[in-house]
């Protein structure tokens, strides 16, 4: 198998773009990541693409109509979705054709158009005799966040988490973002203001909930060999694990209504999977680890993730949050980029926004945001019915 | 005007034979798991039997968690003017298995971790045709 890079990587802004076609902003992501690597498309030999929930069969076939865009060359492609996890799914299939042999250069695209609130139900054609789960709980009322805040409330109740601490968590969000000039909302949040902004799902807040834009992102990767030609500072894709749930998982996981928990098995265990598999296919571990792109999703997905991925012990987040363990200059710096939090989130393009901040960041570009002295970086992205992919970086 | 319909929200999910409602689950003859809704098999990978029955679960169970939805759900729920807040619970039962439903009865301040509560069914909303959506709900005892 073939040691896998990164040669480039582009990311169009996030935010709300009503007028701009999702295959216009693919394209503008695309030539930004093959200016970056010194490539033309006449280069690219296969692409990996992120297939979108949105856009109806356009959107399914989303690589298949961005490669019409970019100029038809017969191109193979192939079109991943795994929910929101599916950034980090693309980039593991195309590390794959990287590493196998099957393909020389590779384009790894997402675009994505999510700028609209609450996700809401997708249409089911062939419903079964007994209804899904998903068609049941958009019945009974219960978008994604109503999740997560049922896992906030029992880590307050278990480890004594506060309403303050979620509060924290956006404030530290915020100061990172305002630094990036990609994200969406580069602005610092106070505490106070965070508390005071609306309670949507009882404990989490308007401001501890990350928005829904439109986004997309691209990277090229060829083998580690390859890649001298292009750059003398490839970034290498030394863990790229893809994590799916342990039967006994005590999460409410979207989109269940019943939960069947044993004794021993994780929280979140899809990507507790995801993080250990990465740390073992890398060789490393969670000391090793300069900075963490986690999915932020909301404010109690980084504190859950920060135990999950092994940066402190069960119930220990919020102490090290407290510390100013999470912050830039701090001992594990979470979403140096401003997170989903200052992005949004664009579900199948999310985990190139995290791939382009930790290859920014592993080059030592970031200016006011720099990690300094960042030679791995990891990055975890959260799917919905336990999807999941965890990265590591090398430099 | 035509009598207001009532629907459910599904087929399989409640019994209502005994004259109060209890959620339908497959219980595992194999390994005991018992799993809502029902399913044609048991979905714990140690199990090596797999011999699945269909059966009711205890009408009454403890709240493990709960949260309180401020804002009204998106589509197909639909919300009536003014919209009132939805408590949510996951309710853990004796039998091991925790489910997720509305509560009804209970304001915010109410509901509590640990509160007892039994299986309901009632209206979760009313469609725009005037329609009543029936599911299962928790209430305190
Ligand atoms: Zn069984």
């Amino acid at each position: 198998m073939k040691d896998v890079a990164i040669i480039g990587v582009g990311l169009h802004p996030w935010g709300k773009f009503p007028d701009k076609p999702w295959t216009a902003m693919a394209k503008d992501a695309i030539e930004e990541a093959m200016k970056d690597a010194g490539v033309s498309w006449k280069d690219i030999g296969f692409i990996v693409s992120g297939s979108q929930l949105w856009g109806g069969r356009k959107g399914i076939y989303s690589g298949t109509y961005t490669e019409e865009v970019m100029g038809n060359r017969g191109i193979p492609v192939v079109n991943v979705n795994n929910a929101c996890a599916t950034g980090g799914t693309m980039l593991t299939v195309a590390a794959m054709a990287v590493a196998s042999g099957a393909a020389e250069m590779v384009l790894a695209v997402s675009s994505d158009k999510s700028a609209k609130g609450f996700f809401p139900a997708l249409p089911v054609y062939h419903e079964e005799p007994v209804p899904s789960d998903d068609t049941l709980r958009w019945n009974l009322g219960l978008p994604n966040p109503v999740y997560w805040a049922l896992e906030m409330r029992k880590r307050m109740a278990k480890f004594g988490d506060t309403e303050e601490h979620l509060a924290k968590v956006k404030v530290m969000l915020s100061k990172h973002g305002k630094l990036n000039p990609k994200a969406r909302y580069q602005r610092e949040f106070s505490v106070e203001e965070v508390l005071a902004s609306a309670m949507v799902t009882d404990p989490l807040r308007l401001y501890e909930i990350c928005a829904t834009s439109d986004g997309a992102g691209a990277a090229i990767l060829c083998s580690k060999e390859k890649a001298k030609q292009f750059t003398t500072k490839p970034i290498e894709i030394i863990a790229s694990a893809l994590g799916s749930p342990l039967y006994g998982d005590p999460t409410a996981r979207i989109p269940v209504v019943s939960i069947n928990p044993k004794p021993g098995v994780p929280v979140i265990s899809e990507s507790w999977v995801a993080a250990h598999r990465a740390y073992d296919e890398a060789g490393v571990g969670p000391d090793d680890i300069d900075f963490v792109e986690l999915p932020d999703n909301s404010a109690w997905h980084v504190l859950q993730y920060f135990e999950t991925m092994d940066f402190c012990k069960e119930g220990e987040a919020c102490a090290c949050l407290d510390r100013g363990d999470m912050a830039i200059g701090g001992r594990i710096p979470v979403c140096p980029s401003g997170g989903f939090s200052s992005f949004g989130e664009a579900t199948m393009a999310q985990g190139f926004a995290q791939l382009y901040e930790m290859v920014l960041q592993l080059r030592g570009v970031c200016g006011d945001r720099q990690v300094q002295g960042a030679k791995v970086g990891m990055s975890e992205v959260y799917g919905a019915a336990g999807n999941n992919a965890a990265v590591i970086l090398k430099k | 005007m035509a009598e207001n319909k009532q629907v459910l929200i599904g087929e399989n999910l409640f019994d209502m034979s005994e004259g109060k409602p209890s959620l339908i689950v497959t219980h595992c003859k194999s390994c005991g798991t018992y799993f809502f809704p029902k399913s044609f098999t048991c979905h714990n990978p140690e199990c090596v039997g797999k011999d699945v029955e269909t059966t009711n679960l205890s009408r009454q169970g403890k709240v493990e968690n709960y949260s309180v939805m401020n804002y009204p759900p998106p589509t197909p729920f639909v919300t009536q003017e003014p919209y009132e807040p939805i408590v949510c619970a996951a309710v853990e039962f004796p039998e091991g298995i925790t489910i997720i439903g509305m509560m009804e009865g209970v304001t915010a301040e109410q509901v509590k971790i640990g509160m007892d509560v039994e299986v309901t069914v009632g209206t979760i909303y009313t469609k725009k045709t005037g329609d009543e959506v029936i599911a299962w709900k928790f209430k305190a005892v």
